[in-house]
């Protein structure tokens, strides 16, 4: 195991469904082997991110986008440097569910720009429907937790040991 | 979206508001070039707040009230925690008083940092937003992430945690950081006053649309320093009360555009007020630390700052101030202090102030003998700024009328910025509306 892979979950836990990445890598956290050297993070702020994937080449990152699908939509992206950047479109989507003004999208193409991006970084973007302050997750992103975990492990698939 | 009313108007109708702390709408209203109406409109839910604090222990607030923004969270711990010790009749003793200033200094240097560089700054040079400054100007970005990371980092050794700090309580704090914690953060804080000054350096050199607003400005001002965490409410008109009597004169009303309410100082006859940067600097230039003082000297703010556009100027100005203050703080702290005071419960009703990175923030709580909320009032910044921010566009939009649309709209994003307006906790969109004739 080389260390080298980062889970984020970006997200506020008390704000509806803008929580679903938080619990999402919780979820991953709980059944992952002790010692499969892969760092797990609940994270409210995205700039942290430009730190926090410092060191990494593998990252996957959860959370809530605003696209007009279904909520519990789950949706997938490949951003990293190896990628091609984000359209502005999608930019200002990946970042619309989130309570700062610098969002996650943003925070890809910033780390972009400033040679700061990890090769390889995936964000799996689940559609939220409600994200109301003091509000738990929404039924359709709470039914989607358990299938977006699956899909985090399948990203990690090729980093843990079986 | 723009389209003619049949009358000859004109509307403008922006689906959201870029780089602003949360979302909300604006219209705007142009007929025969004159501007007919203009609206802010927020949706910002302290309100909501206010109706749960209700029932809730007199210990919560800080904690609570913490929760409604991400950026400025410290604002609302500490006011909380003012308003609170006032209502039990508890003074915390003056090395708590210090802490709360480094725990705020911290918020000030991660808040002032975002804005200036990563929302404002890219209006003064000609992008549309972060991402293309940093193609063309990485340094600039990277100081502006540095600077906002040592805010991170003081906000995380004094409050347990850059976002939301859990450290903070009722009476103080529930550890004291250490000497060896804080003077860790020396050489981080030392890099960030270099780079506050060429924050300063940098942002003096933008062009700035000549305005000069005649607002009220109103700000804290304490005893000795410059205002951040605590003070006496003073205002450009001389006027001057203590932060208890903050209700007999400032009124909250409904506007029908808004969810925040409007404010209103001594009746509204003197106009708008504002809070905020350039009400701080203007009220308080005589209480900067050397440092910050003589790089506003060397950025060309006087004695005076009306121009709202400057505000970015003044913020930088703020970050030296922020840092130098932290610096002090670390240099002179001594273990073994105690954490916290005790706060039994009374009944009574309790006031507290303090300087968001957006201006005053006002709290008052009415506690029954259990120290149970009976009532709550939470006034923030950008509620009270709303009306100058809507003035600033009314005299603005009438000298762009010969702008198209495009950059009429651009133009008046950057003015709403210039207020660093934050509605974090909105869940709706900033719709630009103009409407001409």
């Amino acid at each position: 195991m080389t260390g080298a892979t980062l889970v984020v979950g970006v997200g506020r836990s008390d704000r509806g469904d803008d929580g679903v990445g938080p619990a999402v890598v919780q979820l991953v956290a709980s059944r992952l082997p002790g010692e499969s050297g892969v760092r797990i993070l609940a994270q409210e702020d995205p700039t942290a991110l430009l730190d926090l994937w410092g060191g990494h080449d593998h990252v996957v990152v959860v959370d809530a986008v605003v696209t007009g699908d279904a909520a519990g939509t789950i949706h997938r992206f490949d951003v990293g440097a190896e990628a091609p950047p984000l359209p502005a479109g999608v930019r200002a989507q990946v970042a619309q569910a989130g309570t700062h003004a610098i969002g996650l999208g943003t925070a890809v193409e910033l780390g972009r720009a400033l040679h700061r991006l990890p090769a390889r970084v995936v964000v799996l973007g689940v559609e939220a429907g409600c994200l109301d302050i003091g509000t738990a997750l929404s039924s359709p992103v709470a039914d989607s937790v358990e299938a977006a975990a699956a899909l985090v492990w399948k990203e990690l698939a090729a980093d843990v040991p079986g | 979206m723009n389209h003619k009313l049949t009358d000859g108007g004109h509307v403008m109708h922006v689906g959201s508001l870029a780089r602003v702390e949360g979302e909300g709408a604006m219209h705007i209203e142009v007929r025969d070039g004159r501007v007919a109406d203009v609206q802010l409109q927020i949706y910002e839910p302290p309100r909501f707040y206010e109706a749960f604090l209700r029932g809730r222990a007199w210990t919560e607030p800080p904690d609570i009230t913490a929760r409604i923004c991400g950026i400025c969270p410290v604002a609302y711990q500490m006011s909380a925690c003012w308003a609170i010790e006032d209502a039990c009749g508890v003074s915390v003793p003056e090395a708590i008083r210090l802490m709360r200033r480094l725990l705020y200094c911290g918020e000030w240097i991660e808040s002032h940092a975002l804005h200036v560089f990563l929302l404002h700054a890219p209006d003064f040079l000609g992008y549309d937003g972060a991402v293309e400054l940093a193609a063309d100007h990485p340094s600039v970005v990277e100081t502006g992430l540095r600077l906002k990371k040592a805010g991170n980092r003081l906000m995380t050794v004094v409050g347990g945690r850059s976002i939301h700090p859990i450290n903070v309580r009722v009476g103080g704090f529930h550890r004291m950081p250490r000497v060896s914690e804080l003077r860790a953060l020396r050489p981080i804080l030392e890099q960030a006053l270099d780079d506050a000054l060429a924050t300063v350096r940098l942002v003096s050199g933008f062009d700035f649309p000549d305005m000069e607003q005649p607002y009220e400005y109103v700000a804290l001002r304490p005893e000795v320093g410059y205002p951040i965490e605590a003070g006496r409410v003073v205002t450009s008109l001389g006027n001057d009360f203590e932060v208890g009597d903050f209700p007999e004169h400032v009124a909250e009303f409904q506007v029908s555009h808004s969810h925040a309410l409007h404010a209103r100082l001594d009746g509204g006859a003197r106009g708008p007020y504002v809070v905020g940067p350039l009400a701080r600097y203007t009220l308080n230039h005589d209480r900067l630390g050397e440092p910050a003082r003589e790089a506003a000297r060397e950025a060309g703010l006087g004695q005076v700052c009306r121009n709202p556009f400057r505000s970015i100027v003044v913020r930088a100005v703020e970050l030296v101030e922020a840092v130098t203050e932290a610096l002090r703080i670390v240099d002179g702290w001594s273990d073994g202090v105690s954490p916290s005071v005790p706060v039994p419960p009374r009944a009574g009703e309790g006031f507290g102030a303090s300087e968001a990175p957006r201006g005053i923030l006002f709290h008052r709580y009415v506690l029954d003998e259990d120290g149970i909320i009976r009532d709550a009032q939470i006034v923030p910044p950008t509620s009270q700024n709303q009306a100058g921010i809507e003035a600033d566009l009314r005299a603005l939009v009438e000298t762009w009328t010969d702008l198209d649309d495009h950059a009429l709209q651009h133009r008046c994003e950057h003015a709403i910025r210039n207020y660093d307006p934050c509605i974090s906790c909105a869940t709706h969109f900033l719709d630009l509306t103009v409407d001409r004739s």
